[in-house]
């Protein structure tokens, strides 16, 4: 009787799963829209359209990762994007304003405060000087603060831009914002967008990787580094600093090459038939996953061990073996990008100083957080210099917000350290290498650093200029999901000139 | 109301620019009414005799059409002047013939010669008009030199900014390349003539173009910096924009006073312009060549083939943008290179410009295969077992602009042997086996190219491993 139900119940089933296949809007949708199409694409075709603005042809589902043209020539061919999560203080690192000094522990006036909102700061608050001294410094004459001596001597390799502004003042909506185009969920990342585009110039190793640090994974979680709603294949693969560098990447015991080979060609062969069945092109992309996934269980830890590295090097990035660290990811970016991947995610965790303890505050915390990655940032510079390899990569570094002004007081109360809000109005990142013309700055913002006076770059702005050195025209690479066109940089975004070479 | 009014005030502008249009018919249908003429005195085509008076009647109003809004759009100012007026008379002596000869027509009378200086008036003022759009030389510019006809000074290289004259040299190259076109000796756009000093002082319809010191009311320096939604921006859009360098330039050329004689050693300069200055002087050494510089020579599509079997192999084939033939070549993902891999690269040898084939079993015998590659510009062979006498054979490659050698047993003497390549930019020499003491010598060897030889080092400071703590946690 129960198994009676049960075989009705899943007859009831494959009879809706049938159903689904071709339900009205199914009929309508391939009827009388494919009959309107096959009309057009023939109108069109005889007036030479249609076949190659075919939409998402960057997409090949049997080959996904293939190594692709971009629209124009690159000046960069990689991108290392430095991401410092939890949103340093640009007052105590970047943006010299002598004049905060002056009103330090003065409360903030009532006109800054109309109509603002802060993630943290209640009532009135007080101004907070900068917590570091600055110098100029190479030829250019870039104002860095004592917390970077190291990346002062690289100055005129960089461009600074000073008026960076996000319209969101929390972590993980402004992270998916800097590292998506949106504040909200779904939308495919940066590294993920450029893999699409451009592919894997290394057949044996995914397009775009990504490594963390710092103890956490970014609040907004896995999704800034999603492939949204571009074929899962493109998203970024998260490679560990300690024991497998990808979890589970060792055959296990009883298990030899032959013999997973012959696993993984069975299951490939039962998938191709799936697709024959179904042409879901998903099916296509776990197939060439598997087909990756078993290349990378040679290439991957060849790569990503650092062991080999000469001890000079190590000495130069500051990098220990066998341990997770900002540093160390530094260095497997450089090799990363020297074996042809296309974009390495770096994620640094622990900026977030809002003085609720020492190592949250912008005078203790903050410093050593600097240490850390003072040293690495510029052995990546100086090392892909020598290598001749600077020319082509693209270096970002930015957090997905700035620090206020202001001292935090959470609740209207005083912190037991000196810390700083959330600040979406301004902040500072900047580029190197990849075409970016060193030693420039651009934007400016008010002698408080409270908001941008000119030079005003958003997330889109980044976004785009990062898409042009690749050689890609931001406004017109596009994906097209439910219906309409997406572009990264949804309907903004400018290159920003005044810092290319 | 006040629409209204705008549209009658803009009226003679908006049928000044039908003039283009309208001129042709006269040409046109003018020379059908003479041709048409010559013809009917044969038997065969007699019935044309008939046609005459009406492509005549026809031409003659468009004609006089022409002659109106062609005189509305001399007043725009955008035109030469004397240039002008030869055309607005041999125009206006056309029309007047094309009358003369449709009234006589229409008398039954037929002169030769009254046809004939109809049909030289129509070449004449063809000519004239050419001349006033597309330039005086328009005519003979395919006999010219260069073939190109305008004589475009190319900008001297600058071997002392500072002992350079400011105009001559700095600005005015700027305003050749860049204004000339329309504000020149053949149109003055605007009524704004840019190439001679005077006529730069006299300014234009907007106003001044520059007031010495004073760049915030100088015309010129307005129109450049407007941003480029403006209608008021200048250059135009479609016509090639000033860098910012050359903005700067003009910028504190007009702030520090706007001398036509002095050097630029004797005129005020910023903090901020000394090092734009200073770029214009050492412009054949760049600090990097841009990976995107591909040849201008367009060339012929890839043996697919071959492509494809390279590709198979695992080698990165990729043209370098999506509408080039140029392609970008990449070995890094292939245990080990082959001979037959090197020899399908040579069939792509006109088509590769970008060669990444380091850190590989690339060696003396294998560079051979490689040199048959002509149309290399960027080479990198870094981390092989190339040696001295591989690279002498490189010396095939004159198109190379980018050469990585690091950690190759490459020595002095090696490179030597490449100083032919004049275009060389880029030469990455990192554990090499060459001597400090040798680099300045080779700097000298290539003086065009930046030698990077690495070995950078970053200072030891104490501070690198010292955790700041709370004084509590103290």
């Amino acid at each position: 009787m129960k198994r009676d139900v049960q075989a009705q119940s899943l007859a009831r089933e494959a009879e809706q799963a049938a159903l689904q296949l071709h339900t009205r809007r199914h009929f309508l949708k391939e009827g009388a829209m494919g009959f309107g199409a096959l009309a057009l694409g023939s109108l069109l075709g005889s007036c030479g359209f249609g076949g190659s603005s075919a939409p998402n042809a960057l997409f090949d589902a049997s080959n996904p990762l293939a190594p692709k043209p971009p629209m124009f020539p690159g000046k960069a061919k990689s991108v290392i994007y430095l991401h410092m999560a939890g949103a340093p203080s640009q007052l105590e690192m970047f943006s010299y304003k002598p004049e905060l000094a002056k009103l330090d522990g003065q409360e903030c006036p009532q006109s800054l405060l109309e109509g603002k909102k802060f993630a943290f700061i209640r009532g009135v608050p007080k101004m907070l000087g900068p917590q570091a001294n600055f110098k100029q410094h190479g030829k250019s004459g870039l104002w860095l603060s004592d917390n970077l001596p190291h990346l002062a001597t690289v100055a005129d390799e960089i461009a600074m831009l000073n008026a960076v502004t996000t319209d969101q003042f929390n972590h993980a909506p402004a992270q998916l914002m800097m590292q998506t185009g949106s504040a909200r969920l779904g939308r495919p990342s940066i590294g993920a967008w450029v893999t699409y585009g451009m592919g894997s110039e290394n057949k044996n190793l995914p397009g775009f990787v990504v490594l963390t640090s710092g103890g956490n994974n970014p609040d907004a979680g896995k999704s800034v580094w999603g492939s949204g709603f571009l074929p899962s294949v493109y998203q970024g693969v998260q490679c560990r600093g300690e024991g497998d560098p990808v979890l589970f990447i060792k055959d296990p015991a009883g298990m030899d090459r032959d013999l997973r080979k012959a696993s993984i060609d069975a299951i490939n062969k039962i998938n191709q038939e799936q697709f024959e069945e179904f042409k879901d092109p998903e099916i296509l992309s776990r197939i060439a996953q598997y087909e990756m996934a078993y290349k990378m269980q040679i290439s991957v830890p060849e790569v990503m061990n650092i062991n080999d590295e000469p001890a000079y090097i190590h000495e130069m990035y500051g990098t220990e073996p066998g341990k997770t660290s900002f540093a160390n990811n530094v260095l497997l970016a450089r090799k990363l990008v020297e074996k042809g991947v296309r974009f390495v995610q770096l994620f640094d965790w622990g900026w977030d100083t809002h003085g609720t303890s020492a190592s949250g505050s912008v005078d203790i915390g903050l410093v050593n957080k600097c240490r850390n990655v003072d040293k690495p940032i510029t052995a990546l510079i100086l090392d892909l210099k020598q290598r001749g390899l600077l020319d082509e990569t693209l270096i970002v570094w930015g957090a997905e917000f700035g620090r206020t002004p202001m001292q935090e007081n959470r609740e209207g109360k005083d912190m037991p350290f000196k810390g700083r809000d959330h600040h979406a109005a301004a902040f500072n990142m900047w580029m190197a290498g990849g075409g970016i013309k060193g030693g420039t700055t651009y934007g400016e913002t008010d002698e408080i650093g409270y908001d941008i006076v000119n030079g005003k770059t958003e997330a889109f702005d980044i976004q785009a200029t990062i898409l042009n050195q690749l050689g890609f025209d931001h406004e017109k690479f596009t994906y097209e999901s439910q219906g309409r066109p997406f572009r990264l940089t949804d309907v903004g975004g400018k290159v920003i000139t005044d810092i290319l070479a | 109301m006040s629409t209204l009014l705008i549209f009658l005030f803009n009226l003679p502008d908006f049928a000044g620019s039908f003039h283009p249009l309208l001129v042709h018919l006269p040409i046109g249908i003018l020379l059908l009414a003479a041709l048409f003429q010559l013809l009917s005195r044969k038997e065969k085509y007699q019935s044309l005799s008939s046609a005459v008076g009406i492509s005549l009647f026809i031409g003659m109003v468009s004609a006089i059409a022409s002659c109106i809004s062609g005189y509305l759009l001399s007043g725009s100012g955008d035109y030469d002047e004397d240039m002008i007026f030869n055309h607005q008379w041999s125009g206006i002596a056309l029309a007047v013939i094309s009358i003369f000869a449709w009234y006589l027509n229409r008398k039954g009378r037929q002169i030769t010669w009254i046809t004939a200086l109809m049909v030289f008036l129509i070449v004449l003022t063809g000519h004239f008009g050419g001349s006033i759009t597309h330039g005086s030389d328009y005519l003979t510019r395919a006999f010219s030199a260069d073939g190109s006809g305008q004589a475009e000074e190319k900008r001297k290289p600058i071997p002392n900014v500072q002992q350079a004259l400011a105009y001559q040299d700095v600005i005015k190259p700027i305003l050749t390349s860049k204004c000339y076109k329309c504000h020149g000796p053949n149109k003055q756009k605007g009524k704004l003539r840019l190439d001679i000093p005077d006529f730069i002082l006299k300014g234009g319809k907007g106003g001044k173009a520059i007031i010495a010191g004073n760049t915030d009311e100088s015309e010129l320096i307005k129109r450049i910096l407007l941003s480029k939604e403006s209608d008021d921006h200048m250059p135009p859009l479609e016509q090639p924009q000033l860098t910012k360098t050359e903005m700067d330039l003009i910028h504190w050329w007009v702030s520090s006073g706007a001398d036509f004689n002095k050097k630029v050693a004797d005129l005020a300069q910023s903090e901020k312009i000394k090092p734009v200055l200073l770029s214009l002087q050492s412009e054949e050494k760049t600090e990097s060549v841009l990976i995107s510089d591909i040849p201008e020579k367009t060339v012929g599509q890839a043996d697919a083939k071959v492509v494809q079997d390279l590709l198979a192999r695992g080698v990165a084939v990729i043209p370098v943008a999506l509408n080039s033939n140029y392609l970008s070549v990449n070995f890094v993902a292939l245990d080990s290179i082959t001979n037959s891999d090197l020899q399908l690269l040579e069939k792509l040898s006109k088509q590769v410009i970008w060669l990444k084939i380091g850190d590989s079993n690339l060696d003396d015998n294998k560079l051979k295969l490689i040199s048959k590659l002509s149309s290399l510009t960027r080479l990198s062979i870094e981390r092989t077992k190339v040696s001295d006498s591989g690279i002498a054979l490189l010396n095939s490659l004159s198109k190379l602009t980018y050469l990585n050698l690091v950690g190759t047993a490459v020595t002095s003497k090696g490179l030597n042997q490449l100083k032919s390549l004049k275009d060389l930019r880029q030469i990455f020499l990192y554990q090499t086996a060459i001597s400090e003491a040798e680099f300045s010598q080779l700097s000298k060897l290539f003086p065009k190219a930046v030698i990077d030889t690495g070995g950078y080092k970053l200072q030891f400071l104490e501070s690198d491993t010292v955790e700041l703590k709370s004084a509590r946690e103290k």
